[in-house]
């Protein structure tokens, strides 16, 4: 299956997310008009959140979208883990 | 601190980008001093922010009609049209320790100065965060940011005068065609130096570098050959290349 959900998130810019799932994430693309700190992070997220089950919840993709920042030392401006996280439980719908 | 001010440029959007990257790496190696610059893009540009998808913010087909360049930046940030006589175009490159550790601190620091210099020319501005400078309720300048590295690479643009068809037909507001009342909405939400002040572009400039040297030590100098060199590489390597314009 395919999603595509766009919205602005609360902490102010807007966010894309495609993805592919079937019982699990197989492909997640984020692109948008927000910050982060170092850049490459957000390549690392989308890697990390491969194999995620569809049925997670939105706490379980942030806990995972938190884990791989700390690890990176990175920083989100104007987008959250918890907002991403959202955005991408919808479109698992 | 001693800072360099290398003064207003004209280059290409890959230049432009380069020349930031190649700075930004001579700072850190401690070869070259903090840096304030001031630049135009010729021919105009469209920039797009580091994460944004090209296909979904620009329309490369009109882009190729009018000649106007496409480059994806080294920071964050959404897409700015960038006109060569209707805007100035700053950055700062400098070690983090000379700003706030919170980011948008930093920020407000950095576009403090051109708050500063709108005030010379009589322009009350106030700074909106995160990133965006406002007169009235309408956005005048935008700023995107990168920290890599110890530095802080903190780049934005000030409209000095608003070509609001062109901006719209290059950035991908709408697929539809752009009508009257986007251009009225937008006018509502966007305003430019000429709209407040009768200066000549000449004179914004100068407001421009006297706020961001206030009570600094400059020296007005120029690239040194290895930036320039290093940043020639990075235009060519990195910021032309397909691989980086469809990066996202």
């Amino acid at each position: 299956m395919i999603a595509h959900i766009k919205q602005k998130v609360k902490e102010g810019k807007l966010v894309k997310v495609d993805l592919e799932y079937d019982e699990v994430i197989t492909g997640v693309k984020i692109t948008g008009d927000f910050f982060m700190h170092p850049e490459e992070t957000l390549e690392e997220i989308e890697k990390g959140l491969l194999g995620l089950k569809r049925d997670a919840t939105d706490q379980t993709i942030a806990y995972r979208i938190r884990e791989i920042m700390e690890v990176h030392d990175a920083q989100m401006v104007g987008l959250g883990p918890e907002s991403l996280a959202k955005i991408i439980k919808e479109g698992l719908g | 601190m001693k800072w360099r001010v290398v003064e207003l440029e004209v280059h290409d959007a890959s230049m432009n980008m380069a020349l930031d990257e190649a700075a930004t790496e001579s700072v850190r190696k401690g070869i070259s001093l903090p840096t304030i610059r001031f630049y135009t893009w010729k021919p105009a540009a469209v920039s797009i922010g580091y994460f944004q998808a090209i296909r979904d913010e620009v329309n490369l087909e009109i882009c190729r009609q009018l000649g106007v360049d496409c480059v994806r930046r080294w920071t964050g940030g959404g897409a700015v049209y960038h006109d060569l006589e209707r805007e100035i175009t700053y950055s700062v490159i400098a070690p983090l320790t000379l700003f706030p550790k919170n980011i948008v601190e930093s920020y407000r620091l950095i576009c403090g100065w051109i708050i500063s210099g709108l005030g010379k020319l009589g322009i009350e501005a106030e700074f909106r965060p995160i990133n965006d400078i406002l007169v009235g309720s309408k956005k005048i300048s935008g700023s995107a940011q990168t920290r890599r590295g110890g530095i802080l690479l903190q780049h934005g643009t000030l409209l000095y005068d608003l070509d609001l068809k062109t901006m719209f037909n290059v950035l991908n507001v709408s697929k539809q065609k752009i009508s009257d009342k986007m251009i009225k909405n937008a006018e509502e939400r966007v305003t430019c130096i000429l709209r407040h002040s009768t200066a000549g572009k000449n004179e914004v400039y100068e407001a421009l570098v006297e706020a961001f040297t206030d009570g600094k030590d400059c020296e007005f100098g120029s690239w040194s050959e290895g930036e320039i060199s290093r940043a020639s590489e990075l235009a060519e390597n990195k910021y032309r290349t397909d691989d980086w314009m469809y990066l996202r």
